[in-house]
């Protein structure tokens, strides 16, 4: 893992070390803020391990969070984008049965989670340098840390207990297309759809039991920003 | 512009890291492997039923249904909890082992507030997989015995203590100290321990431990509840009342029965278990299997028991025999004694008439074929050695019919012995120690169990005559005449054994010994209820 973040840093540490063109008379770097939309299209195994009966599964909720980019300008046609996202609290749902016994499960928040996910993506921008719409495609890399994991009450009561969960940190393929409108020499507004692959194994520890699910996120994102280039 | 990028980075880095919070935590883990140490604390609840949804759980199922009927409909909800706590194995090493809490639930006045405790003792379990927390798995092997205890004591506001023995779940020792009582009493108490601590940390905080404890167990779990009691007087800590029920608390004279002929229902994997555990605990008995049992059997068969298979399994792949504990070519003695030789002769014979009712007889031949489990050479070794040293009870219960009544001055055991095993069998027997109960015991079984014999009870109620006058030991027989306190339940067994022969045959009797236990085990709760 270790060798996957220094790999992504200096991947990143190279695209910006670049120089690129850029329209006008604006510089070669844009910064980027708005909303991220993220839409969990997550699918989980059923949970599995000690004392588990069959059928118990999850459901992340999706979230809205802040994005933030910073994007070089490498020719008239590439750019690379570093983008994240303010971490957002990502809520798990319980799904299967409405009741284990005598305790809810169907719909209960069970956890919860926040997570860092930058994603470095190589851009192709369609269109000349004097266009005002330019829609523009990339693929790139995705890493997700996942921290500040917590099992709520209704987790707990479900779990048996006081439960801790680790969710092991994930490097995947990402994936963006977007449109870009110049405002002014300076300005821009964005609108982009993207898509990454995030894969974890969910542990929750139990009075020293374990189990597991296996996650397989596509967090698939729709972008609306604004962005100033320098 | 190398500033402003360095700032964008650090806002990137500090959106990641600021918000990196602590995980939640998990319960505490005991440092300490020190006797009666809960590991986890809060236990894991591996379970929550309210009454209704138990009631609907055992619904689901004819079985569950019965106990149901016979246990009442659950005034209490009932959560089982999962704990582990430190014990010993015979030779003193630390041990981990495992058991269930079962608490009662539920604002009923029966299921909140202080709560006695009920210490129960498992019975046999030839599977090592066996855990009795496992409610919500119909596959474990103790999914039964779970549901009888949550059914008749949890869901009716008793908590239940519950542990596993050494050898099951997650015990590392490798085997199961098998009747062997002050094992297993140490066990007991340890769980207890454990699970007194595992009560205060558990969902129901305002479920607690009234201080009355009421100890029972079923055929092995009657001997070790019997076994526990001893202990625990011994050790000056306070019992309640207890209700050991079907056990072989003679085992001396249990021992000699089988060698004499009277072989019981499950002695094939019995034998195993006593030879794996007393080996273990006293190194006395002979050092090869093949001095035991025959070659057939003889390789592994140290290690064969408690197994992850089912006994099933183990009798498809021709690991043990179903029924022939001894050879049906019977051999002699040939001590040069001609008496004990004749006397000897004529119990290692196949049994018959007129030593023997038909009935009897019937049964007990079910134990001799070919191929068999035990030599012929130990089994003339043992019933020499039974008839040199003999065991008074047995002895008397061999006289013919009409048999009067055992007293107190017919059961004594054997005053020595050579045989490693009849030696363990003597030390391990509940006459051993000359003890007797304090606190009110009820002995509940029935007089035709073709499993674990009701001589058992009827030696140790002879052996406590003084006791069972005095009214502090109470004898429960569910194949006698209705009659007392206990008239239903003795007329509901009757009822329900009928109804398995006439569904069955004569094959009902091997459903005997299990068909007693749940009728046990409510006249247990019925008598726990009269000692408050």
């Amino acid at each position: 893992m270790q060798k996957k973040i220094m790999t992504l840093a200096l991947g990143a540490a190279i695209a910006l070390a670049a120089s690129g063109a850029h329209a006008g008379n604006a510089g070669p770097n844009d910064i980027r803020a708005g909303v991220y939309f993220v839409h969990f299209d997550a699918q989980a195994g059923d949970i599995s391990g000690p004392y588990v009966p069959p059928g118990l599964n999850l459901h992340v909720d999706n979230v809205v969070t802040l994005y933030l980019a910073y994007v070089r300008s490498i020719s008239t046609h590439f750019d690379v984008e570093l983008a994240a996202g303010y971490p957002p609290l990502t809520k798990t749902e319980g799904r299967g049965p409405a009741m284990l016994g005598s305790v809810p499960y169907n719909g209960r928040i069970i956890s919860t989670t926040r997570w860092f996910s930058p994603t470095l993506l190589f851009e192709y921008v369609f269109g000349d340098a004097n266009s005002r719409l330019r829609p523009y495609v990339g693929v790139g890399v995705n890493y997700t840390k996942f921290f500040s994991r917590q099992s709520t009450a209704a987790g707990n009561a479900a779990s048996g207990g006081p439960t801790s969960i680790s969710l092991p940190s994930s490097v995947g393929p990402a994936a963006t297309v977007g449109l870009s409108y110049e405002i002014s020499d300076r300005w821009h507004v964005y609108a982009s759809y993207s898509v990454a692959q995030v894969n974890s194994k969910l542990t929750a520890q139990t009075a020293g039991l374990q189990r597991t699910s296996e996650i397989h996120f596509w967090p698939n994102a729709l972008v609306i920003s604004a962005g100033y280039s320098f | 512009m190398l500033r402003k990028i360095v700032v964008l980075g650090a806002v990137l880095v500090t959106l990641g890291l600021a918000a990196c919070g602590s995980n939640s935590p998990t319960g505490k883990v005991a440092t300490s492997n020190a006797r009666g140490t809960l590991v986890d604390n809060p236990p894991l609840r591996v379970a929550s039923a309210n009454a209704a949804t138990f009631s609907a759980q055992l619904s689901s199922t004819p079985s569950g249904q019965q106990l149901l009927q016979l246990a009442g409909t659950p005034s209490c909800g009932v959560d089982f909890y999962y704990f582990k706590y430190w014990t010993v194995a015979p030779d003193n090493s630390p041990q981990l082992a495992s058991g269930a809490l079962m608490v009662p639930t539920g604002s009923a006045a029966p299921c909140t507030g202080p709560r006695p405790i009920v210490l129960y003792a498992h019975g046999t379990a030839t599977q090592s997989t066996y855990n009795i927390a496992d409610i919500s798995d119909t596959a474990n092997p103790a999914y039964g015995e779970s549901a009888m205890v949550a059914a008749v004591f949890a869901a009716q506001g008793y908590i239940v203590v519950a542990p596993n023995y050494l050898g099951y779940d997650i015990s590392t020792l490798g085997y199961h100290p098998y009747l062997d009582g002050a094992e297993n009493a140490t066990v007991m108490m340890d769980a207890l321990t454990a699970a007194r601590t595992a009560l205060l940390s558990t969902f129901t905080p305002t479920t607690s431990d009234s201080g009355k404890l009421y100890v029972t167990g079923y055929s092995e779990g009657g001997y070790e509840a019997m076994a526990t009691v001893k202990a625990m007087q011994a050790a000056g800590e306070a019992v309640t009342a207890s209700a050991p029920s079907s056990g072989p608390y003679a085992l001396e004279a249990f021992g000699d029965a089988i060698f004499f002929g009277q072989v019981d229902i499950g002695s094939t994997a019995f034998a195993p278990m006593v030879r794996t555990s007393y080996g273990h605990a006293y190194g006395n008995l002979h050092s090869q299997p093949s001095q035991v049992f025959s070659a057939t059997y003889a390789s592994g068969i140290d290690s064969l028991l408690p197994n992850a298979a089912p006994l099933s399994t183990l009798f498809q792949q021709g690991l043990l025999p179903e029924t022939a504990l001894f050879d049906s070519t019977t051999p002699t003695s040939a001590t040069g004694n001609a008496a004990l030789d004749a006397q000897a002769n004529l119990l290692l014979a196949i049994p018959a008439p007129p030593l023997y009712t038909t009935q009897e007889a019937a049964l007990f031949d079910l134990g001799f074929g070919n191929p068999y489990l035990v030599n012929n050479s130990y089994r003339v070794e043992y019933v020499d050695d039974a008839l040199i040293n003999p065991d008074q009870a047995e002895m008397t219960l061999l006289s013919p019919p009409p048999q009067p009544p055992l007293t107190s001055s017919d059961v004594a055991l054997a005053a020595t012995s050579t045989l490693g095993l009849r030696q363990d069998l003597r030390l391990n027997d509940m006459r051993n120690g000359g003890w007797a109960p304090q606190d009110p015991m009820l002995l509940c079984g029935g007089d035709q169990d073709p499993t674990v014999f009701f001589q058992n009870t009827q030696i140790m109620a002879a052996e406590w005559t003084p006791y069972v006058q005095g009214g502090l030991v109470s004898v429960l027989d569910l194949n006698a005449t209705p009659s007392g306190p206990y008239q239903a339940l003795q007329a509901g067994f009757q009822q329900t054994y009928a109804g398995l022969v006439t569904a069955q045959g004569a094959a009902a009797i091997a459903s005997y010994h299990s068909t007693e236990a749940p009728f046990c085990m409510v006249a247990a709760r019925g008598f726990f209820a009269q000692v408050p």
